[in-house]
């Protein structure tokens, strides 16, 4: 793990108030696998105070093949992601990383699926490229472990759909739902998701109700289901306690920090309530 | 070569930086972000008799240049931290200061019995000023119940005793006066300050607990304000604590007199600080003309 104060290289948007920031960060990015997260914070202030977590959008590489820098998608929201947009290729931002465990790899899987909600598209690009082999990540190399990806891509409005054509070009099956209908399927990506052919497994992530819902679906399914948690965090190193989560354990339950423990679970650990 | 060293009644420590209770961990997390050598020492997170879960999430919420907390102590219990915790903190290249609380006196002692059976705690803090756990009513804000405390754990274990108090009064000095005359060692000052934040439009606290407590560069002038106080009025050393950053934060703490510091929310946004400020000690200390950070305790308090 590292912190680093990486220097913006650029940033653009990608759909409705959803941008994609790209940092210079070499010893973090050698190192991240997907499904992990980075800490930024704006240097200098004290208003935000705090970092806030990102999952790893992918790798920069240079000529040479080695990860020089990451890639971030994120979503206007608060007072940090707010005032994000507005930083400029040449500033330096605080980042350390990586953070979490990755996401878990069944080498017997020969067809998964990816569902997202809101902003949750964002740790399943790099994934994607991992799984099919088409790019390593962490030092490891590579290896495609699997015939096919499906992914079903929720939002609430068809201009927050971000990075269509980037999910497009790896080569993995990409469906759409709104809430409201203004494009791909009209309603819940749960919904969309019980009338596709069963995949092997499921990772899922998204806003909490639709995470519910997927691991209750995948109980009842009877098909295993990872999720990554989304959750405000002050830390993400594990030293706060923030961020927690209930987990079943021997009397019942127990709380697990989603930094360290996560932010990956597996649907069958989680408390759903 | 400046003299860092620092003299905490019978706890020495290389140089003055601490990082705080409940904002580090057990250490392990930061292990491959940290130079724990560099530091002073570790203050583990709080240890309590028996498991806490801890309170209902969200546990804590950014507020202006600060953060409101309400983490409930959430730990697996004094024989879990023994067991788990210690053998690897005990093996750090820096001092670790245990750090526990207790519901009642009784548990206090308990619990420092059994740890002064064990090896590798170069000093106990004890924690009598959590202001979520205790249903707001905190052994340090009462002067004869804080002494009651520090004497039976006196007894029982032979660990220099510091103990941690709460802002939450109307008069700091008066409380550890009275854990000065008890036989402290020492004193840290302050635990955090019970705040309060509201979500008006969902018509809820923000915080699962409700209230939290408050850190961060928002409290510092106000942690600095009560260790001068005290330190005008009491002999035993003091850690300062409280929204400290950076190494001018260290520099005006020390200077109200306080003979070492905490760093506490720091450490979430900028992981490596602790290490990075014991660096710049030195450089302080010249400024001042001044050779030793014990030269330079206290200097606006005397």
């Amino acid at each position: 793990m590292f912190q680093e104060n990486a220097e913006v290289v650029d940033q653009c948007t990608i759909a409705s108030k959803t941008h994609l920031i790209r940092l210079n960060c070499p010893k973090i990015a050698s190192l991240i696998r997907p499904g992990q997260f980075v800490m930024i914070k704006l240097p200098g202030g004290n208003d935000p105070l705090l970092g806030r977590p990102f999952a790893l959008y992918d790798t920069i590489l240079d000529d040479q093949g080695e990860s020089i820098g990451i890639e971030i998608v994120y979503l206007e929201l608060g007072k940090m992601t707010s005032l994000l947009p507005a930083v400029v290729p040449g500033q330096s931002i605080e980042i350390w990383g990586p953070l979490g465990k990755p996401f878990p790899i069944f080498s017997e899987k020969k067809h998964v699926a990816f569902i997202a909600g809101g902003i949750g598209q964002t740790p399943f690009l790099a994934f994607g490229k991992q799984l099919l082999g088409i790019k390593a990540y962490g030092g490891d190399s590579l290896k495609k472990t699997l015939e096919k990806i499906t992914m079903i891509y929720g939002v609430r409005s068809g201009s927050f759909l971000a990075g269509v054509d980037h999910f497009e070009s790896i080569g993995l099956e990409l469906f759409c739902t709104t809430d409201d209908g203004s494009r791909g399927f009209h309603g819940r990506v749960t919904e969309l998701l019980k009338t596709l052919p069963k995949a092997d497994h499921w990772y899922g992530c998204g806003p909490e109700p639709m995470l519910h819902a997927l691991c209750k679906l995948a109980l009842e399914e009877n098909i295993p289901c990872h999720v990554s948690l989304e959750s405000p965090m002050a830390c993400g190193l594990g030293i706060c306690f923030s961020c927690v989560v209930k987990v079943k354990a021997e009397q019942g339950w127990d709380y697990k920090r989603i930094c360290v423990d996560g932010p990956v679970f597996n649907a069958d650990a989680l408390v759903l309530e | 070569m400046a003299d860092l060293t620092v003299h905490l009644g019978r706890l020495h420590l290389d140089n003055p930086i601490l990082v705080a209770s409940g904002t580090y961990g057990y250490a392990k997390e930061m292990e491959t972000i940290a130079d724990f050598s560099k530091l002073g020492g570790i203050v583990p997170k709080t240890v309590t008799q028996n498991p806490r879960a801890g309170n209902p999430p969200p546990r804590t919420c950014e507020t202006s240049a600060g953060m409101l907390n309400a983490i409930g102590l959430d730990n697996d219990g004094l024989e879990y931290f023994l067991a788990n915790h210690l053998p690897y903190l005990r093996n750090l290249p820096t001092k670790i200061i245990g750090n526990i609380a207790g519901k009642t006196e009784k548990e206090f002692l308990e619990m420092a019995q059994r740890i002064s059976k064990e090896t590798g705690l170069a000093a106990l803090e004890l924690n009598l000023s959590c202001p979520n756990v205790s249903g707001g009513v905190d052994f340090a804000i009462d002067p004869e119940k804080t002494a009651r405390v520090i004497k039976g754990v006196k007894e029982f274990c032979n660990l220099p005793i510091i103990a941690k108090l709460t802002p939450n009064v109307t008069d700091v000095a008066i409380i550890a006066q009275a854990a000065a005359e008890a036989g402290a060692d020492a004193v840290s000052l302050v635990n955090t300050f019970m705040g309060l934040a509201i979500d008006w439009k969902k018509k809820r606290f923000v915080l699962g607990n409700g209230t939290g407590g408050l850190s961060g560069p928002a409290i510092k002038p106000i942690a600095l304000r009560i260790v001068w106080q005290v330190a005008k009025k009491v002999k035993i050393p003091i850690i300062g604590i409280g929204g400290i950053a950076s190494v001018d934060d260290v520099m005006e703490f020390i200077l109200a007199g306080a003979s070492a510091v905490q760093l506490g929310t720091v450490n979430f946004y900028d992981p490596t600080a602790a290490q990075r400020i014991v660096s710049e000690i030195p450089a302080a200390l010249k400024l001042l003309n001044l050779d030793s950070v014990s030269s330079a305790v206290g200097l606006l308090a005397r």
